[in-house]
């Protein structure tokens, strides 16, 4: 009788662990987020792997909401542009920042084109995946996983995490900055990571002797999100001794500044996220992975001013942030990448705005990348079935080249697969 | 704990925290004693309940803390005297009692009146918490706090902070009626239609914005329709605007004139048939000629409705993954009762899942819910504005939610920045509950059922007062969850 009922809790524990891992699927996508693993493991200092040793450093900026990749990436030279935006294409073609004859980076980009000049920054065009969906929170979760058909449920950061770190005694090897939650790309059943939101208020009011009552309090907590709580806690109090020592050891070198025009004010402060990151290289804290946000890139509605001014807001902070990590001799050490879910509609709307889309490009910018155009040109005249652009270059192949290229890990392990290869950068560590 | 007065009898805080924790790793899983409320001596003892790591021990066999569990899921927790009311009741009579008492009217945000809405959304995020704080019918504030989240707009796009304030009336006053009435209501709500983009789409050139998500979030899921189903769609929700402003008043802003509309009562937006599309469209199955209505009720006729929003029910009432046998059966009662939510949220609290054993502290409170039952558990003076500037940390900034799919929920509340955010406030709460503390030893049973881990119990115990029990009591693991 004991032994039926020890077997019934064991099993009906493994179920919901195993449910909280797989059910999550269409109902956690309806909710707007991607299953949260709650059984992070937990004896969280215990583990121990054999990590990379090089000292690269990966960085990815969400550009949330969806982003018009005709517009960060001009076509100069395409009639067709005219025809499908005739309110949105003349300004954006005619301001645009030329990069060659057929293509210029959007007029509020000064920042990046700069460091297009000096070979740092890398461009792959027409990145998306096959059958593209036009859910925001579908493509999210195809991107954060790096599996278009759905079935993984960890992130690709976070498996990276789990398989080349031991995130599990450096909880600060991915970390996510400006967020109050963890993103989708670094979960992982198997990974710790951090979250930062704010650097000034990260930290318990009324001290150590909070810090150690909470820290006893969160031990062995019981329940299906016991493990996720403690490991919370832990990861919070070792966080807040790093940040101690790191914010004493740094200086700014750079000026970031979050006060800038946007039709509607942003979410996410872009600029004092990229500080913090910069902050949490500059001083050797071990940090690897780290992920920040931008959202406002949903532009169904007066597109023209929103967007000029997100790209404006993205440009001044990743200069500020390459300024800083050059002048504190970083510079050589981190890749920055976007990503967003999709592209929008080559065709505008009556809003002056544009829907959903697919491919889009993708912006590599640092020393490590080989300045340069990518992929291939996306066609404004053989649109898919949906009037959308037809991707040319699988974005995993992007993560692949980051990963093996630039990491250093073992990019087929953690992506399931090999995938063709774009050389974006200039030397890298090992081949895919 | 920086507002507790010198520990007494000699032994510091931090010794006696250091003996809790020592202790707390000898403690064995200590069965609770058979109610839930009487596990407590006259010296305010706590006994764990629980192993380490293992699961809670459900004590919602009892009928007391079945009515406490209702009452931390369906109303931010409760006050000493809301929970007496409710146990005289019982359980049965409370749930109808919640779902049939007609939702209470907030007092008049005099802001709201602001030509174009411009005034902070700081007033209005106090204003609705305290009515949380203050209402006779907290039902009603969890469910305009659930629409909220589920027909999600936020007050940076809409851009008219009186619109927002309108829409939150709004789900107060609908939120238990049904889900035809709502989604009408939601397609032409003012905020919304800038929200969603609707205010702008034309038959010419439809923004399929609204109509994707009307069908992705609002009622069906993903899945459950084409592309082809949003582009049809969006073309026959055209023609709608914002309503007509009632007159309009010139404000000088720095050197910039305003003419800045202003409403004289609320309002829902037009439909002007010069902008709408009047051609037959293919939506969902069908051929014919379509309104808003029309496409309303083309979702309503879908299989796929019904279940979808009783899941959406179910992930916020019941537990975070509700089997398919429950939001089937809750889905099958509320398409039968042609979508009526009080046959829905009735069905949910009676059904078995509402009280199994696994549902026992399966939901993590949300940033409000747990704010808003800390300050009922403490009383005195609503602490309304740290609580407003409080949720930001936590990841909830009322009318801001962080996009289209309205607040993530359960493992997404849990972080390395929330729990810290989480304890501060508990902190904070304290340092402003000025004047003696009511009992802790009642918080531990009847907010915590007196069901704790063994941490909770030995550094409660140790404690060196009644404020550094009421710090263990908010800050523990049992209280974020319900």
């Amino acid at each position: 009788m004991t032994d039926e009922i020890g077997i019934n809790q064991l099993k009906r524990r493994d179920f919901l662990r195993a449910g909280l891992v797989f059910g999550a699927g269409a109902a956690g996508l309806a909710a707007g987020y991607a299953a949260v693993p709650d059984a992070f493991a937990r004896a969280v200092y215990a583990a121990k792997q054999e990590g990379i040793t090089n000292d690269h450093v990966l960085v990815m900026i969400q550009l949330a909401g969806g982003n018009d990749g005709l517009r960060t990436l001009v076509p100069l030279a395409d009639p067709v542009l005219h025809d499908l935006r005739p309110k949105l294409a003349g300004s954006m073609v005619s301001q645009a920042l030329p990069l060659n004859k057929s293509y210029g980076l959007n007029h509020n980009l000064p920042g990046i084109k700069a460091l297009w000049d000096k070979g740092k920054v890398a461009i792959v065009q027409g990145v998306g995946y096959p059958n593209p969906t036009f859910s925001h929170f579908e493509s999210i979760r195809i991107w954060e996983t790096g599996d278009p058909t759905r079935r993984q449920v960890d992130g690709w950061l976070g498996r990276t995490l789990a398989q080349a770190y031991d995130s599990n005694g450096h909880p600060l090897t991915g970390c996510a900055c400006g967020a109050t939650d963890v993103p989708g790309a670094l979960r992982d059943l198997q990974a710790t990571m951090t979250v930062i939101q704010n650097q000034k208020t990260f930290g318990f009011t009324g001290g150590s002797e909070v810090e150690a009552a909470v820290g006893a309090l969160y031990k062995g907590t019981p329940g299906i999100y016991g493990a996720l709580f403690d490991t919370a806690i832990a990861t919070a109090t070792e966080t807040v001794a790093t940040l101690r020592t790191s914010s004493t050891g740094y200086q700014a070198m750079a000026d970031y500044t979050d006060n800038v025009k946007l039709v509607y004010s942003s979410k996410n402060q872009l600029a004092a996220a990229l500080q913090l990151a910069a902050q949490l290289i500059v001083t050797g804290t071990g940090v690897k992975l780290l992920h920040v946000t931008l959202g406002g890139f949903d532009t169904h509605y007066t597109e023209l001013s929103r967007h000029d001014d997100l790209m404006g807001y993205l440009d001044s902070a990743v200069s500020a942030f390459y300024k800083d990590l050059a002048a504190h001799g970083k510079a050589d050490k981190v890749l920055i990448a976007t990503w967003s879910e999709f592209g929008r509609r080559p065709k505008e709307n009556a809003s002056g705005g544009t829907d959903h889309g697919a491919a889009a490009p993708l912006l590599l910018i640092g020393d490590p990348a080989k300045g340069g155009l990518y992929g291939e040109e996306p066609s404004l005249t053989a649109l898919d079935g949906t009037g959308n652009l037809k991707y040319a270059v699988d974005f995993r192949s992007v993560y692949q080249e980051i990963l093996s290229g630039h990491l250093g890990a073992d990019s087929k392990g953690i992506l399931g697969a090999g995938f063709d290869t774009v050389h974006f950068l200039k030397s890298p560590v090992s081949a895919a | 704990m920086a507002a507790a007065p010198p520990a007494r009898q000699g032994i510091t805080r931090r010794q006696a925290l250091s003996a809790a924790v020592a202790a707390g790793v000898g403690v064995g899983a200590v069965r609770l004693l058979g109610g839930a409320l009487q596990n407590l001596g006259r010296t305010g003892t706590v006994v764990a309940s629980g192993n380490s790591g293992g699961d809670w021990v459900s004590p919602l066999g009892s009928e007391s803390a079945r009515v406490m569990h209702l009452l931390r899921r369906a109303t931010f927790g409760y006050t000493p005297a809301q929970l007496d009311s409710a146990l005289s009741e019982g359980f049965s009579r409370t749930v109808d009692r919640l779902i049939e008492t007609h939702p209470a009217e907030p007092p008049v945000l005099a802001e709201a009146s602001t030509p174009g809405g411009r005034f902070p959304v700081a007033q209005m995020q106090q204003w609705w918490i305290d009515h949380m704080l203050a209402t006779p019918t907290p039902f009603a504030e969890r469910m305009t706090l659930f629409w909220h989240g589920h027909f999600t707009s936020d007050y940076r796009k809409a851009g008219d902070n009186t619109f927002m304030f309108w829409q939150n009336l709004t789900w107060r006053r609908m939120g238990m009626t049904d889900l035809r009435s709502m989604l009408m209501k939601v397609t032409t709500d003012p905020a919304m239609l800038r929200y969603l983009d609707l205010a702008t789409s034309v038959a010419s050139n439809p923004n399929e914005n609204y109509s994707r998500e009307l069908m992705e979030l609002f009622s069906m899921g993903p899945g459950n329709y084409s592309e082809e189903d949003v582009r049809q769609g969006a073309l026959a929700l055209t023609g709608w605007q914002l309503p007509r402003p009632d007159s309009f008043d010139t404000v000088t802003v720095g050197a910039k004139t305003r003419r800045l509309p202003v409403y004289d009562s609320q309002k829902s937006g037009v439909f002007n048939p010069r902008r709408g599309y009047s051609g037959s469209v293919t939506f969902l199955g069908q051929i014919g000629r379509l309104d808003a209505e029309g496409v309303v009720d083309r979702i309503l006729a879908q299989p796929a409705t019904a279940p979808f929003i009783a899941g959406r029910v179910a992930q916020q009432f019941i537990n975070g993954r509700p089997s398919a046998s429950l939001t089937t059966s809750l889905g099958d009662a509320f398409r039968r009762s042609h979508y009526d939510l009080k046959t829905l949220m009735k069905a949910l609290f009676t059904s078995d899942d509402f009280k199994a054993a696994s549902s026992y502290r399966s939901l993590v409170k949300s940033p409000t819910e747990f704010m808003v039952h800390t300050a009922r558990a403490l009383g005195g003076p609503h602490p309304s504005k740290l609580i407003a500037t409080s949720g930001a940390g936590m990841g909830q900034i009322l009318f801001d939610p962080p996009d289209v799919g309205g607040w993530p929920n359960n493992e997404s509340w849990i972080s390395s920045n929330t729990v810290i955010e989480r304890v501060n406030f508990v902190t904070a709460a304290l340092a402003q509950a000025r004047g003696s503390l009511p009992s802790a030893a009642y918080a531990a049973t009847h907010h915590l059922d007196g069901v704790v881990g063994a941490q909770t119990a030995a550094l409660f115990n140790q404690a060196a007062d009644e404020r550094a029990q009421w710090f263990i009591v908010l800050a523990s693991p049992e209280f974020q969850l319900k």
